[in-house]
């Protein structure tokens, strides 16, 4: 598979895939991405912090982020051969002082 | 003038130097984020109209998704954050504790904000149920140094979204 490529499967976060059927699970996938500010975006974010409310910023990139981290863990799924993932987690981690860690794993599965 | 009124005078300026800029960017947030829940308060009444009759919410997992058609991962996450002002004072008011005004305001409105983007983005996609909804809060510094004044709490809201 090229690099860049998205892809999607079907994905929730609860059990099962509702509407379909379970086929074989396939075990644990993950996917995870660090991130940094970039300084553009960090003076914005501080002139905004003189007023409060929401850092639309930072939500941008964390929302890329997250995606980018989805798109890994889907990946790595599609390279084992599922066509889905259940139980999708998310966790959010400050690994150091200037970048923020998202992750995501789930159970890669087959449904029909 | 002596030297004690000259003293007293710029004791005062620099007092006055000190609250200016907190109290401007208090009282300027107290404005914008007295703003932001009024146009929330209007938003949650109109999408309440349009998506309450339809719309199932659940922190369950397992209620509706018998007869359903599809489904797909729903997320969305914002940042917010009180202003620079609001910090300054709530570390005054941290001295004797208790409840924190300014701080509630915000987090209270970031969870709200949040919940109505996951239905806004449900709607997007066609789901008429939303199930095992999970909101997730973390702490986002991406201060280089503990002197910046940046802080920020992002709250992640997650659910399965089904098409019936």
């Amino acid at each position: 598979m090229q690099p860049g490529t998205t892809i999607s499967l079907h994905m929730s976060n609860v059990e099962t895939i509702p509407g379909k059927v379970l086929v074989n699970s396939l075990g644990l996938v993950t996917g995870s991405t660090v991130r940094a500010k970039n300084i553009g975006k960090d003076i914005f974010a501080g002139l905004k912090n003189i007023v409060g409310g929401e850092l639309k910023a930072y939500t941008e990139l964390l929302n890329e982020s997250r995606n980018e981290a989805l798109q890994r863990m889907m990946l790595q799924a599609h390279s084992m051969g599922a066509n889905a993932i259940v139980n999708v987690r998310f966790a959010t981690s400050n690994v150091a002082a200037g970048a923020s860690e998202l992750f995501c794993y789930g159970t890669a599965v087959i449904v029909e | 003038m002596s030297g004690v009124g000259v003293g007293i005078i710029i004791a005062l300026v620099s007092v006055v130097i000190t609250f200016l800029f907190p109290t401007l960017s208090w009282a300027l947030g107290r404005w914008y984020q007295g703003r932001l829940v009024r146009a929330l308060n209007e938003q949650e009444k109109r999408t309440g109209k349009m998506l309450q009759s339809e719309h199932y919410l659940s922190t369950s997992s397992s209620m509706n998704a018998i007869g359903a058609n599809g489904s797909t991962l729903l997320h969305v996450s914002i940042c917010v954050g009180p202003s620079m002002g609001q910090m300054f004072f709530m570390w005054f008011k941290s001295l004797v504790g208790g409840r924190l005004a300014s701080y509630d305001t915000v987090l209270d409105f970031g969870r709200r904000e949040v919940l109505l983007r996951l239905k806004k983005q449900a709607d997007e996609f066609g789901c008429s149920t939303i199930e095992n909804i999970r909101i997730e809060t973390s702490v986002i510094s991406f201060a280089k140094n503990q002197k910046s004044k940046t802080s920020s709490v992002e709250f992640l809201a997650f659910a399965t979204g089904i098409r019936q």
